[in-house]
This record gives C-alpha cells, structure tokens and sequence, in this order.
C-alpha cells in the first residue's frame, strides 16, 4: 500500500512515519504538513491511503477530503486528539479514524482494516457497487454530509496544472463536463478538473448550482435570461452574456428553482 | 493617563420622582399652616403667608437641586455618615446668608410693588432665627437623601455581590472547561508519545510540564488569585510545550521586568490570552509566527500583552475565551479592569490592564 502521511505538527508525523516504515507492504511516498499540500500530494502520487489529521492551517484534513472524487478517492484515516463533532459523524458512518494519542496495536488494526479494503477495492471491477461486506460510506461522503457545500473549490493551477489553488464557489458561472474532465468557468478563467460532474455537484451543494443538461450546470444567481427553443428546450442567457441550452428534461428543475 | 469614569448615579429617576412629591407636600404642609395660623387675624392679608412661603420655598427648592447634584460627587462617603454629613454642612453658612438675601429680598420686592411695606423682625434676630429653621429642615432633608442614598447603595452592593457569587461558580466551570483543553492535552500526550521513541529524557521532561500544568489548572477552582511570578511560570510550561508541537513554526519572546513578578494577578488570567496566539495564530497559519508576552506599569495599572503575528479575521473563535477573561476581570475589578483585542500591523494583540497590587499589599 503506497501511504501518504498528512500532520501539520512534526512530532505526530515522526511518530506515524516510524511505525509504518515497519511494516513491509507499506511504502510511504510522502508527507504534506498542511491542507493544500495535502490535496497537491494526493493529486500528484495518488496514494492508496491517506492518513489525515483533522486540524491544520489553510484547509482541514475534512475539508480536504471533500474536494477529492468520491469514487477514485484513497482510502482515509481521519487521524485527530479531539474532534467530538466529527468523531459522532465518523461512527455513524463506520469511517476509519485514529484517535491522538494512540499506541502500536491500534495503529496495527487501522492498518489491518486498511489491507482488506484495499484489497477490495482492487478486486472490485469498476462499476461495480461495492460487496457487502464492506458496509459503509465513503469518508469522502462521509465528510461531504458533514461539512456542507463547499464554499471554495480546489482547482489546478499553473499552464501544466502543477499546483493547486481555492477560488470562491460563488465565483463560479457555470460548469462543463468533457469526458473525464469538467471546466469550471469563472469570470477571469477556466480551470479544467479530474472530476465528473455529478461528483463535483455533490460537493458544491445544490443550494447555489442547478443541472441544465447532461454535461452543464449553471450558478443560479448568474441566470440572466431564458427564451423557449423548439421541442421544451430553452435558450439560458447568463449574466456574462454566455448562451447555453437548458434542455426540457431538466427545464422543470430549473424553472422551480428560479422561483424559489 | 486613565481617569476613573464618574460613578453612576446611585438614585433612580423612581427616587427623584418620590423626593419631589415629598418636597411639594412638605411645602403645601407649610404654606397651609402657615395660612391656618394668621387666617384669623386682621392684621395679614390672606395672599401675605402664601407669599412668605412661596419665596421660602422658592430659593429652598434652588439649594435642593444643589444638593441634589452633589449628593452624587460625594456618595462614596455613604459608609461613613460624618464625612458625608460634613461635607453638606461646610455649606450651611452660604446656604442661610444667601437664603436670607434672597427670601427677604423676593419678598420687600412683591410688597413694594404693590404699593406695601415689609415689616419684620430686626436682621440680627431674623439670621439667627432662619438659621435654626434651616438647621432643623437642612438636616431633615439631608438625612432623607443620606437615608435613601444608602439603601440604594446597600441594594446595589448586594446585587453585585449576588453577581459575584453566581459567576464566580459559573467560570469556576467554565475554567476547568476551557484551561487545557481536551485537544491540547491529547496532543501533547501524542507529542510525548512520539518523542519518548527517539528521546526517552526530553519526552520525560515535557510528561513532567505536563503534569505540572495539570497540577495548576486543577487548583484553579480553590485559588483566585497567584502573583504574576507564579503565573509565568505556567505560561513557560504550556509555551514548552507547544514549542515541542510546533518546532519551528512558532517562537516565543518575553518581555517581563522581575519588578513586575511580584504583581497579584487572578489565577490562570494570561493562559486563555497564550492559548489563543497558538490557537488562532500557529495553529492557523502555514508559516512561522512570533509571539511576544509582555506586562508593563502604567500609571497605577498593570498591563499585560499576548501579541502575535497574523490577522483578527481568523480569531473569531477567540470571542469566548476572551469574553470569559472579560467578565472575570469585571466582576474582580469593576470598571478599574480593561481586556481588549486589536490589530497592529499584522499582528494581533490581546491587552489586559488591572489595577496594580503588589503582592501582600
């Protein structure tokens, strides 16, 4: 299992990093000391597992998780001293948490649980929903159901994509999926993201987007006009003066958001 | 330089309502003796006992509302009635002259206008005779406003008093609640249990701070006040600590002059202050932050400083600890106690003034 660590104190990095090296199918492939490394490490070493501390700088490891795909997340191990909110959350939803201060034996468990669900995870074919045996939520979901919306949205950075940044979810004007990628189009830019649209449409809450076709979402409050097309479709003008099409099977939706 | 506000007003707007409702019955009582005594007699004329009272109570009213206003300047000499009676009979010479020119002018005046004459008692033995009247009344009225004043000022002190108690229980709580919190403590003890696989001495070393800081905040519900001294003393424990945690994103400076060490200080004050430049400040911030303790005289009061590097923004979750800090202060000091939170180019500074007691003091 190739691991990443995620802590922002050094001593509780220290301390995980020497007992995993221990273990022979573990290889740590490395650490990250806040949020948004964190989130540049998953997305540059895709790791297996990520063991994430709660509280840090910048973003914390639940938000964090909630910007990563739920479907091809790694497997997570929330890692806090005291987090009684969350911790209520994570029973519920079965999640893997370890609890600061912990000793050999249960970092051993954790890892125990985490060999059978890689392993499960691997044998499953793609598409396939999970076998029972493995009753629970992701802790992506888990941590989505938590935190709620998202207000910022991770997206790449740079020509190459090599760094990561947060822009305002409210900046966003609308979102286009193109295979495995969506475009996130702002007033200024365009970012492009590993994600699909349903997944990324969880996280951002349906509070603020709203579905106008297969491949598009639109930021409600950018809506600036409609005009009936043939067939039930609709001509959506939005305020940036960007024309899209809201096709009939999602025209109800939108029309009954609009009125609110 | 601190001026202490002026004191609140001891008397309600109830009280000066009664004490004119007094003050009017009190004069129609006068004027209506006044007229039932000369009502038979063929020398007044029925408008002359009204008159004489009226100018009385004229330039009565007048000193009234004088005494009125001082009754506020001097009523933190309620618990000691021969100062405060002192302190309004000083006045009694000025009042009885004064009152004497202007009643007998008011009245020579109303007569000559109407064409009459004022005829009274020779100046000598009227002064002697109004200053007795005003000695009785004077001292009368005083003793209304003496006796009122200091159930009011009894009603207060009781309240506060009240206030004192339930909250004194209420952050007795809220202090064991919130000295170490649970997330601090259990990452130090991860911090130890890290360190005690590389260094066994220096890992012994912090369980001991720990255990000392403990040891502290579990006294905190039997012990109200330490000396600064004592305090600091924590605070380079927990700051010790949080140095392990931290390493190199955090750095602590101390600006504390032994002469101040000896200053009495509530008990664990300064920790929530410590604990917030880490909360707020380190915990919350990707590079390395500066933090200064400091404590200053300043004009009879003892200020203290937590600053650290970063913006208030983030320190909204500083409210309670700081409002808890507050509230202390209040109840201990009153007024005389100040807690602020401010930033000054791009550090955040949490400010407590208290007054300045030395220990023993």
């Amino acid at each position: 299992m190739r691991v990443l660590i995620v802590d922002d104190e050094a001593p509780a990095r220290d301390k995980l990093r020497r007992w995993l090296s221990e273990l022979p199918d573990v290889q740590i492939v490395g650490e990250a000391a806040d949020g948004l490394a964190a989130a540049s490490a998953i997305a540059a070493q895709s790791p297996d597992v990520v063991f994430l501390d709660i509280r840090m700088p910048g973003l914390s490891g639940l938000e964090v998780a909630v910007q990563l795909e739920a479907s091809s997340a790694p497997l997570l191990v929330f890692v806090t001293a005291h987090d009684e909110h969350a911790l209520r959350a994570f029973d519920l939803g079965a999640a893997d948490y370890l609890l600061k201060p912990y000793d050999k034996d249960r970092l051993s468990k954790a890892v125990d649980r985490l060999r059978l669900r890689h392993r499960q995870s691997r044998e499953q074919a793609p598409g396939q929903s999970p076998p029972l045996s493995v009753p629970l939520l992701p802790a992506v979901q888990l941590a989505r159901r938590h935190v709620g919306p998202s207000d910022r949205l991770l997206v790449p950075q740079g020509p190459l994509g090599e760094g990561l940044q947060l822009i305002d979810a409210a900046a966003i004007h609308w979102l286009q999926a193109d295979d495995n990628y969506v475009h996130v189009h702002t007033a200024q830019s365009r970012h492009m993201i590993r994600r699909t649209l349903a997944d990324l449409l969880e996280q951002l809450g349906s509070e603020r987007f709203v579905r106008i076709h297969k491949s598009a979402a639109v930021n409600l409050a950018e809506i600036a006009s409609l005009a009936p097309l043939f067939k039930g479709d609709h001509e959506m003008t939005l305020r940036s003066g960007r024309v899209l099409r809201l096709s009939r099977r999602f025209k109800d939706e939108v029309f009954g958001r609009l009125r609110g | 330089m601190h001026h202490p506000p002026a004191p609140r007003d001891l008397l309600t707007r109830r009280d000066d309502g009664a004490l004119l409702a007094l003050w009017t019955l009190f004069w129609l009582m006068m004027a209506l003796v006044s007229f039932e005594d000369h009502r038979h007699n063929a020398d007044v004329r029925w408008w002359e006992p009204l008159l004489w009272e009226g100018s009385s109570c004229l330039v009565a009213s007048a000193w009234l509302l004088v005494a009125r206003r001082a009754a506020r300047r001097w009523q933190a000499l309620l618990g000691q009635p021969w100062p405060w009676f002192g302190r309004h009979l000083v006045w009694m010479p000025a009042v009885i002259l004064s009152f004497v020119a202007a009643v007998y002018g008011l009245r020579h005046a109303v007569y000559a206008l109407l064409g009459l004459r004022y005829a009274h008692e020779g100046w000598a033995y009227l002064i002697f005779y109004e200053s007795l009247k005003l000695l009785l009344f004077g001292g009368l009225w005083l003793g209304i406003f003496f006796g009122l004043s200091s159930f009011r000022s009894w009603q207060a002190e009781r309240l506060r008093l009240l206030e004192l108690q339930r909250s004194l229980a209420e952050t007795q709580l809220a202090r064991l609640r919130s000295q170490l919190r649970p997330h601090f403590l259990f990452n130090a003890l991860n911090t130890i249990s890290s360190l005690m696989q590389v260094d066994v001495a220096r890992a012994d070393r912090l369980l001991t701070q720990l255990a000392d800081l403990l040891r502290a905040s579990l006294q905190a519900g039997a012990q109200e006040t330490s000396t600064l001294g004592e305090e600091v003393g924590l605070l380079r424990l927990y700051a010790g600590i949080m140095q392990e945690r931290f390493g190199a994103r955090a750095s602590i400076a101390w600006a504390l002059p032994d002469e101040l060490m000896c200053a009495t200080v509530p008990h664990l004050v300064l920790q929530p202050l410590l604990e917030n430049a880490y909360r707020h400040g380190v915990e919350r911030s990707t590079t390395p932050v500066h933090i200064v303790v400091s404590a200053q005289r300043e004009a009879g009061r003892l200020v203290l400083r937590v600053a650290n590097d970063g913006r208030l923004g983030g320190a909204l979750g500083a409210g309670i600890g700081l409002h808890n800090t507050r509230e202390r202060l209040r109840l201990l000091h009153g007024d005389a106690a100040e807690v602020s939170l401010s930033a000054e180019g791009g550090r955040v500074v949490a400010r407590l003034a208290l007054p300045w007691q030395p220990q023993g003091a």
